[in-house]
Parts: C-alpha cells; structure tokens; sequence
C-alpha cells in the first residue's frame, strides 16, 4: 500500500499522460475500470487548462484553429502543468513553447502574438499600485535622481517583435476581416490597464529603450544608457515628464 | 429561527446585471482563485459585495495535499478574506497539488488514518491564518481507493470533530457519488453529523458513458437534477434550513434562468422553515 505522498506522485504521472499503472492499481475495479475511472479526471484537467489558455490567448487560438490550438495545449499542459491554482495565471511560457514547438516552425510570428496576448493579460489583472505624484521627484536633489530606480506600473510589458504583431492582433478581433500585411515590419509596442482598459501603443526606439530598461529594474543611469544608444537627442526631461503625466510611475 | 436564504455562484457574465438590476438573492459566492488579482474583475466585485453579504469559495488551496499545503497561496486567501470581509469561508475535502504541480481539479483523498491526519493539520493550519472556521465540502467522486477504510460522512465528521471546522454539504455531489460508487445518498446524509453542517450546495450534473457504464459528471452545467431535490429537502430537515447556494459553472445560463433555481431552492428553505416554526 503505498503512502499518500507516492499516490499522489502516481496521479500525477496518470493525469499528466504518463505512466498509469501506479495510480490505477490502487483504484476499485468494478463497473468501469480503473482506468475509465482515471479518464474522468484526466479530461476534466486536460479541457479546463486547455479552456484557460483559450481564455487567455484567443487570437493565437482563432489563427491556428481550435483544434491545432487544443493539440499545442494538451503538449504544453503535459509538460508545463500550472504551478499554481490561479488561472489567470497560467501561460506565462506558453509563447516560449510555442516559440519551440516543432509543429509551429512555419508561423514563426505565433509566439509574438501570444506574447502581445500574455502582455494584455498581465495588464488585465495587474494589482493596483498608486501612480507617483510630480511633486516627489521635484523635491529631490539631481545626484538623487541619477541613483533613483524609477518602477513602472505593474500592468506595463514592453513588447518588441520583428513581425505586425498589434496589426495581426487587431486583424482577428470579431468582425475584423483577418487580413494583415506580414511584410509591414516589426513593432516596439507598450501594454498597460489604463483603468478599466487594456492598451497598447507603438513607442519610439528610443522612449521604448528607456522605458524597458526601468521594466526591468534597472537604474535610471542605465536606462538613459540605453535610450541615448538609440537617441543620441534622447530628452530625459521630456521623457520623465512624459511618464508623470502617463500616471506610468509607481511610488 | 430566521429562515435561511438561498445565494448563487457570481460568475463573471452576470456580474454587470447583478450590480445594475440587484436581484433578490440573498447571497453570492465566489471562488477565491478569480478574485486574487487586480483589474476589472476585482472592481466590478467590489461593487456587487456593496449589495450582497459574500462567501468565498476556494478551489486551490489543495487541503489533501501530502507535501503540505502552500502557504503562499495561503497567504493570498488571508488577504483576500480581510480584504472582502466574507460571512463565509471554504474549501474542498481533496487534493490539486503534487510535486509542485496544481493539476487544476479536486481530486480524490483515500480515507485512511494518514490522510485525516493531513487533512486536520492543513484545516488546523488555514484556520489558524485565517482566524476563522473554514467550511470543509465533499467532493464528487468518480472512483473508490481499495484501501480506504473511513466512510466518507464520517471522515469528515472526524476532521469536523479534531478540527472544529465547518461543513459544506453539496447534496449534488453526494448524489453524484453514490451513484458513481455505488453508495446510498441518503443514508449519506443521515450519517454526516447534523450540528457540524453549515452550507449546503446545489448544482447540475451530466450522464456520460465509461466502459459501457453511465457515470455522472459534476459539470455545474445544467439545473439541479430532479432526484436532488427529494435529498435536499431531506437535508434541510436534517441540518435545518441553512445557508444554500445554486452554483452554474460551465454553459453559464442568462442571469435569468439560474435566479429561477435558486427560487426553487429558496422555496423549499421558506417551506421547510415553516414547518419548523409550526
């Protein structure tokens, strides 16, 4: 008889599409089997994460049809189970995977555009954060500010992709005729709640360096760093004043 | 004795309709798990608990785990609880994570010894964090453990008695799983303590084929099934009339039509409260 512990590890090996027999052989047999019994669980795992992810990447979903899109969960799910209970959650590699899946080497813009997507969901449930009022950094002296780290709002993900990805997104929103031009060029877009609203917009090479940099963490020196490799004009006044008015700096 | 209302599961589609139209429901419930973010979501709940006493439902918190529970996740349920401020607080007699892995479902608990000691840590554990009793529900079952020797009803009488928690009687679920396991659901519901119960649930079900055999399946995707009724009047004259919720999950229907069943539910707490009166 084996502990809780291990039976637990064999459910999971059952559920997840692995070996079943650990599982199964301390299972009842009787009216259907052991292994019936197990189907039951397996498909609600496997249909409710594969609805989750439908939930949170719909466009990639509609540009490779339900059922491919089925298939390309059921492998994610297999190997990247969710590592929590919140749904929402859930899907923050799938673009990696897709990025790496075999079967969607020839719609090599599809791991951008879940990228687009998981930037909307992660603006969408974003906690609030109170954004930083122009009189605090007024107050500061200038060799403070070169040190300050300056964080963005939480719900911001700075996007960049070789490929339309805003147009292929906007192209397969319902009553949208689906027709893009794929050859239009990459985009560098910035993705953020602005109250009830998920938005995103295309930023210069220069303020999207910038605004990157800070995502990231990093200082506001190096951010400017980054901006003036882009720009040597790079106008940080005008940037920081820009980011107050955005309500983009959190305190 | 103040009869008991009967409140529905608040699902995102009706959100905007319940805080436009404030229906006459005498509760909502929510599960924990769609609330722990920021955004539009957690706004638009704001608004609909100005109007409704709330109960939150957790579907994650993964008691019947044996690597311990995860007191992150834990944690965020105490923070949303002092946020919301809920008359009522539970979770699910199962298990979800192994290894790390939330495998996104309530999954079975063998009834053994090792497993109620579990169970009562874990309970123990979230109580203490939470500084509250937590309702502790009976999942539908789709197989039985050849070793699991502690008839369900009395598993969680046990953790009930050990733990000082509460009870949620899903009597959709109890239906689901004697019919599933063979059992009887009334002699079911005869045997969970009466005093320890303080929730009682109610949901569709679906017939699907395994093996050749009919199983049902706990979808919340339909009303409540006909042969439910007789065990939830059978329950309310057991537990009295208590707290009552209609939960619709999958195929959310209009607003409209799950108001309905929770006015049939409702019905049968003002009759069976009256007969107490009498």
């Amino acid at each position: 008889m084996s502990s809780l512990r291990e039976l637990q590890a064999e459910f999971r090996a059952a559920l997840l599409g692995g070996d079943e027999r650990g599982a199964a052989s301390a299972v009842a047999d009787d009216g259907p089997g052991a292994s019936a019994r197990l189907a039951v669980y397996r498909h609600h795992v496997f249909t409710s994460l594969t609805a989750a992810l439908e939930a949170t990447f719909p466009v990639v979903c509609r540009l490779v049809d339900r059922r491919f899109f089925g298939w390309v969960a059921d492998q994610y799910v297999r190997v990247r189970p969710p590592a929590g209970p919140c749904l929402f959650e859930y899907g923050a590699d799938f673009a990696d995977f897709i990025a790496d899946f075999p079967a969607c080497a020839t719609l090599p813009w599809l791991a951008d555009v879940a990228r687009l997507e998981w930037a909307m969901n992660t603006a969408l449930y974003a906690p609030e954060a109170a954004a930083l009022e122009p009189d605090t950094l007024g107050a500061l002296a200038p060799a403070d500010v070169a040190r300050l780290t300056l964080r963005l709002d939480p719900s911001t993900t700075l996007l960049a992709s070789r490929w339309p990805v805003d147009a292929i997104w906007r192209a397969n929103q319902a009553g949208a005729d689906g027709v893009v031009d794929l050859d239009s060029g990459g985009v560098r877009l910035e993705v953020r709640r602005v109250g009830e609203d998920v938005v995103y917009r295309a930023v210069p090479p220069a303020v999207f360096a910038f605004r990157a940099a800070l995502a990231a963490g990093g200082a506001l020196e190096e951010a400017v760093d980054h901006a003036l490799d882009n720009d040597p004009a790079f106008d940080l006044a005008g940037e920081i004043r820009a980011l107050l008015d955005e309500r983009l700096l959190i305190a | 004795m103040q009869p008991a209302g009967c409140g529905i599961g608040l699902r995102a589609p009706h959100v905007t309709e319940i805080v436009e139209t404030r229906p006459a429901v005498a509760w909502l419930e929510i599960h924990a798990e769609n609330y722990m973010g920021g955004g539009p979501a957690a706004r638009a709940l704001e608004r609909a608990r100005a109007d409704y006493p709330l109960s939150i439902h957790g579907v994650g918190l993964s008691l019947g785990s044996a690597e311990g529970l995860d007191v992150a996740h834990l944690e965020r349920l105490a923070r949303l609880v002092e946020r919301l401020e809920p008359a009522l607080v539970s979770e699910h007699l199962s298990w979800s994570v192994t290894g790390g892995a939330y495998l996104n479902h309530l999954l079975p608990i063998p009834y053994t010894e090792e497993a109620l000691d579990v169970l009562c840590a874990h309970v123990a554990r979230a109580q203490e964090r939470l500084g509250r009793r937590l309702l502790v529900e009976n999942p539908s079952g789709y197989l039985r453990f050849r070793h699991s020797p502690i008839p369900e009803p009395e598993f969680l009488n046990a953790l009930a008695r050990r733990t000082g928690c509460r009870l949620l009687c899903d009597v959709n679920n109890v239906y689901v799983t004697c019919a599933n396991l063979g059992g009887d659901a009334v002699a079911w519901l005869d045997a969970l303590e009466p005093s320890a119960v303080g929730e009682i649930h109610l949901a569709g079900h679906t017939c699907n084929d395994a093996d050749g055999h009919t199983i049902l399946i706990d979808d919340h995707g339909s009303p409540v099934a006909d042969p439910v009724w007789p065990l939830f009047e059978r329950a309310l004259g057991r537990f009295g009339t208590i707290p009552t919720l209609v939960e619709w999950d999958t195929d959310v229907p209009p607003l409209a039509v799950l108001l309905a069943e929770a006015a049939k539910a409702q019905h049968r707490l003002d009759t069976a409260s009256d007969v107490v009166a009498a």
